[in-house]
């Protein structure tokens, strides 16, 4: 029997997990900013967006937690006097990517753990390549109806030279982009 | 469960005359509005005080104190036309508690200053799409605000019909 619950008022009963209405799309990377951004983008959105119950037509909505991935530059690692001998570069390569891939599963679950705790359905997606890129191709494929950014609240000469991901994100984003700002960032003006 | 006068969260919406805000407004109301509201909706819109809409134009006519006052009444018309426009999508939505403000200045200033006042913990601006030279030479509100707003920042953009 499939049921279709409105308003949400139901939520505090049972243990049923709930479903964004509509596909939201939160970065999740290394820095507290983006998990801060995770938190607020449950503690708020949920009340307004999201559903229990069956996924129907109205409300196939989703939470998904992207995670990119630099992308690893290949190099070739001299070792021995004066270069006398190559480190193969594949091993070098390899051990790398495997630690990448363990910090990314560490994140994702740590993020999957948080959506869980609030009773939220989240899938997890991880990319290989430029954030800045991949986050605003990946929001635009999947057209989710909003992506949520923390930002690293970098002032206006740190995030010229740096770059900011969020920053990128919000300019090139074809879809509504939300950013949270970190509390420190707050506490400090 | 709810008390009355429980503390809402304040969201506000930064409106224009442009068709980008009403998109923007639209889609807020359709997705935080619809079912159980967590915020209490501020709209405010920023309108150009008449010495800036004169330009630099201004000094150099000489009739430009007799202007003043006909560009002055004609924005204050315009402004109170957007603030009506945006409080009647807002009634269609259901929703009927909205504070509607217009303050003069620039759009960047007023709306930073208005997170302040209300201690929102959510400014909602359109976009205009502008390219990166446009942005640059004209400025961009929602950049501003979202580098400089004491709070989250939610930027909407209306899809570009290209095909």
């Amino acid at each position: 029997m499939m049921m279709m619950e409105e308003g949400g008022d139901k939520v505090g009963t049972g243990a049923e997990e709930r479903r964004m209405r509509m596909k939201v799309m939160v970065a999740i990377d290394e820095s507290d900013g983006s998990f801060y951004a995770l938190k607020w983008a449950l503690d708020n959105l949920i009340t307004t967006m999201a559903t229990v119950g069956e996924a129907t037509p109205d409300n196939e909505g989703m939470l998904f937690l992207l995670h990119v991935q630099p992308k690893f530059q290949h190099f070739v690692y001299p070792i021995g006097t004066a270069g006398a001998a190559f480190y193969p570069a594949s091993v070098v390569e390899d051990s790398v990517k495997k630690a990448q891939e363990e910090t990314s599963a560490a994140l994702l679950s740590r993020a999957l753990q948080i959506c869980h705790d609030s009773r939220v359905k989240a899938e997890s997606i991880i990319l290989n390549g430029d954030p800045r890129e991949k986050i605003c191709e990946a929001a635009e494929q999947m057209q989710v109806n909003l992506l949520v950014m923390g930002s690293r609240g970098l002032g206006t000469l740190k995030r010229t030279f740096l770059g900011s991901v969020s920053d990128h994100c919000a300019h090139h984003a074809k879809t509504p982009i939300l950013i949270v700002k970190p509390p420190e960032y707050l506490k400090k003006h | 469960m709810a008390a009355s006068g429980s503390e809402k969260q304040v969201m506000i919406v930064a409106i224009d005359d442009s068709e980008h805000s009403t998109y923007a407004l639209n889609w807020t109301l359709d997705h935080f509005f619809a079912i159980n509201p967590i915020f209490n909706l501020v709209l405010v819109h920023a309108r150009p005080s008449a010495t800036s809409a004169i330009g630099p134009v201004g000094p150099l006519y000489a009739g430009a104190n007799d202007i003043l006052p006909v560009v002055d009444s004609d924005l204050r018309n315009t402004a109170a036309r957007v603030a009506e426009t945006a409080k009647q999508l807002c009634l269609t939505k259901s929703v009927n508690d909205v504070t509607v403000e217009v303050v003069e200045g620039d759009p960047r200033n007023v709306l930073c200053d208005a997170v302040e006042k209300y201690h929102a913990s959510l400014l909602v601006v359109g976009s205009h799409g502008y390219g990166a030279i446009k942005r640059a030479v004209l400025g961009s509100v929602s950049d501003y605000c979202a580098h400089h707003a004491h709070c989250t920042v939610m930027i909407v953009k209306k899809p570009k019909t290209k095909h």
